[in-house]
């Protein structure tokens, strides 16, 4: 198969850039494999690409930042999109453009206005798979309204949970369209696992509130109290960094706490642990917990929707606390750091248990995925295979009124709110 | 299957063991795509000061290694000159190609500290450039004061501190040095350990506050006449410490205090106006 993905920025750092990354490579095995970025802001990815895999950019932000194009509102790419600033009537060309000429059998958008995009502008012969790295529960009403209408015209819709997939298909009506859970891929690990004998707690993401490395901060407060010899090492950048900097000082954590910038790839930093920890209070997928699991490390994490509860088995290979509950998880820490036999029976079980998410299964998944619906397209049907019911669409509908009402009422007040100005 | 790498994607990984000795691996194809087959060699370059030649370099030899990697190895000996050492792969009569960081298995420096060592102390950190490129750290020092924790209080400072290749005599002492002042030196009593290797001192906030502002940098003395130990903080995996090792400021009758770790991670303590 010659397979597209359209990503928002390859050039970057973050779960959707490694994951994608992951699984083009692991399908550049077998098929021509080619990663389409939108934007791109430096001259080389943070991460090695493969060389089988072709990378090609089709806004160049170091020349067209100014483009008079780019500087005005996109049109094709739905306003209600985190990265809605981010697009413009250059990218809706561009995008258009690159989509028109596809010559690909499969394209994958990967974030939900690449998705509309795909839905809109992949030619008839190319099959349409659109991938959800975060939720539909977090997803604004004005967003679901719109990915409700879209997303019927996609092939196939993969989610990162189990759990989401399942609100997919509960909350939103796409008939004809296959939904389903295709968890993220980590590569087999270059370097041996952790021997689980370092005195260190490794954490890894972007400094953003939600990741809530406050609340891992005030927990390993607790446990350098009790064993000052163990220290917390926290990789990533961000806008929290300072006020995680202020945190630190305010606890007396300097010599035991540090904020350690960005790293990428991980692994080389995940092994320097014997513990890997996440306090999210919301985490789509959980790639650190994976990546940390795949190098020998039990992970503490906080029991967020959808991921940790999906990758950690508690008390076996990490421990699931309650979320923001700084108590539980300094327990759960305190736990692995004072039973050294605990720790590493825990990190075997780890490596063990995430193999599952490694690149053979994962992508063996994905590919069985496409090619049924590239045979589903050609014999001219689509890839579903779902069980209908009246009941299914009557909760759908459900759901789907509630949020175009919300989207309607927001719009109306946005009316009103203009009307007074 | 296309193996062809651009130059600018080889990737040089390696892994440090805790005698300090780096064995280099190279993706055979990352090689091949640039050089000939026979002959390749890693280059390592000093990094010379600005606008001045670059004069010292080694080479080492690069091996076949396993799964058609190219291995090349770096002992302990010969002693690496102190600075910032970039690598090169060289091969028979091309031009030399800078190498990009692959993974760096440092994990064996990680509790350095708590390993005794000989002097003259070298220390080497393999690292990523700000610009992305593979380079190595190197410290050389004729003795060596460790730093281990830094205490901040409001009234003072403490700062624990390990010997390295000479102990703390009698009538060893801390010096303040301030930096471009003139040989102006406040003189501090360190608490010695029993080995002798191990101590600690306080700096007193209103005395320093009161004195003048600039940056001290942090020695001690360990006999009288013996000469003077920078204080550093070099034995662990962190390359550069000035952004992560970081001490909270303290401000005391108009003037801020802050213990930092320099660019070359030595400490030294910072007091100016408090605005």
């Amino acid at each position: 198969m010659k397979i597209s993905f359209l990503i928002h920025n390859a050039y970057g750092i973050g779960g959707t850039i490694t994951t994608t990354f992951n699984l083009a490579q692991a399908l550049a095995e077998r098929h021509e494999v080619e990663i389409v970025s939108v934007l791109r802001h430096r001259e080389l990815p943070n991460f090695a690409l493969d060389p089988r895999v072709s990378l090609r950019p089709l806004v160049d932000l170091r020349q067209e930042k100014e483009h008079p194009l780019h500087l005005r509102p996109a049109r094709v790419f739905p306003r209600a999109e985190y990265r809605y600033g981010q697009y413009s009537e250059l990218t809706d060309e561009r995008i258009g453009e690159c989509l028109a000429a596809l010559d690909a059998d499969v394209v994958i958008g990967t974030r939900p206005g690449l998705n509309v995009h795909l839905a809109y502008q992949a030619p008839r012969h190319v099959v349409r798979v659109g991938q959800e790295h975060l939720t539909l529960d977090n997803h604004s009403p004005r967003l679901r309204h719109a990915l409700r209408r879209a997303y019927r015209r996609l092939d196939a819709l993969t989610t990162v949970t189990e759990a989401d997939a399942a609100a997919y298909r509960r909350k939103m009506r796409l008939p004809g369209v296959r939904v389903e859970a295709l968890p993220n891929s980590v590569p087999d690990p270059v370097l041996s696992a952790s021997d689980g004998t370092a005195k260190v707690v490794v954490a890894a993401g972007r400094l953003v509130p939600v990741k809530r490395y406050d609340l891992l901060i005030e927990a390993f407060a607790v446990v350098a109290a009790e064993h000052p010899d163990w220290r917390l090492r926290i990789y990533g950048k961000g806008e929290e960094h300072d006020r995680l900097r202020g945190l630190i000082a305010e606890l007396g954590l300097w010599n035991n706490v540090f904020l350690m910038g960005a790293a990428a790839p991980m692994e080389a930093e995940w092994v320097k642990g014997s513990i890997g920890a996440a306090a999210s209070n919301f985490e789509p997928f959980g790639m650190t917990i994976v990546e940390a699991m795949r190098c020998g490390l039990p992970v503490v994490s906080t029991d967020c929707p959808y991921g940790p509860g999906e990758i950690i088995q508690d008390g076996v290979d990490g421990r699931l606390v309650p979320v923001g509950d700084r108590d539980a998880l300094a327990a759960a820490l305190l736990e692995l750091v004072r039973d050294d036999e605990l720790r590493r029976r825990a990190g075997r079980a780890a490596l063990k248990n995430a193999q599952r998410y490694a690149p053979g299964p994962v992508v063996e998944q994905a590919e069985r995925l496409f090619a049924e619906a590239v045979a589903a397209r050609a014999a001219g049907r689509r890839a579903v295979r779902e069980r209908s019911g009246v009941q299914r669409v009557l909760v759908g509908q459900g759901f789907a009124a509630r949020d175009a009402a919300y989207t309607a009422a927001s719009g109306a007040l946005r009316v009103v709110r203009k009307g007074r100005r | 299957m296309r193996t062809t790498v651009s130059a600018v994607t080889a990737r040089l990984g390696c892994v440090v063991d805790d005698s300090g000795r780096i064995v280099f691996d190279l993706p055979a194809e990352a090689a091949r795509a640039t050089q000939e087959a026979e002959g390749q060699r890693l280059l390592l370059r000093l990094r010379p000061k600005k606008d001045e030649p670059e004069k010292v370099l080694h080479t080492l030899a690069l091996e076949p290694g396993d799964d058609g990697r190219l291995c090349a190895v770096l002992d302990p000996e010969p002693v690496l000159a102190e600075g910032r050492w970039d690598v090169y792969l060289l091969g028979p009569g091309t031009e030399r190609q800078r190498l990009r960081p692959g993974l760096r298995d440092l994990r064996a420096l990680v509790d350095g500290q708590l390993r005794d060592r000989r002097t003259p102390l070298a220390v080497r950190i393999p690292y990523a450039t700000k610009d992305g490129y593979f380079a190595i750290r190197t410290w050389l020092r004729p003795a060596h004061a460790e730093v281990e924790r830094v205490d901040v209080s409001d009234g003072s400072t403490t700062v624990g501190a390990r010997l390295h290749g000479v102990s703390l005599a009698a009538g060893g002492t801390v010096r303040l040095r301030l930096r471009g002042g003139g040989g102006t030196v406040r003189e501090l009593k360190p608490l010695a350990s029993d080995d002798g290797h191990g101590f600690f001192f306080t700096v007193d906030h209103d005395g320093l506050a009161a004195a003048r502002h600039g940056v001290w940098d942090v020695f001690v003395q360990p006999s009288p006449d013996a000469p003077l130990v920078r204080l550093a903080r070099l034995l662990d995996d962190v390359a550069d410490r000035k952004e992560v090792f970081v001490y909270p400021a303290v401000t005391v009758e108009g003037a801020c205090l802050r213990p930092y770790f320099t660019v070359d991670n030595d400490l030294s303590l910072e007091v100016r106006k408090a605005v």
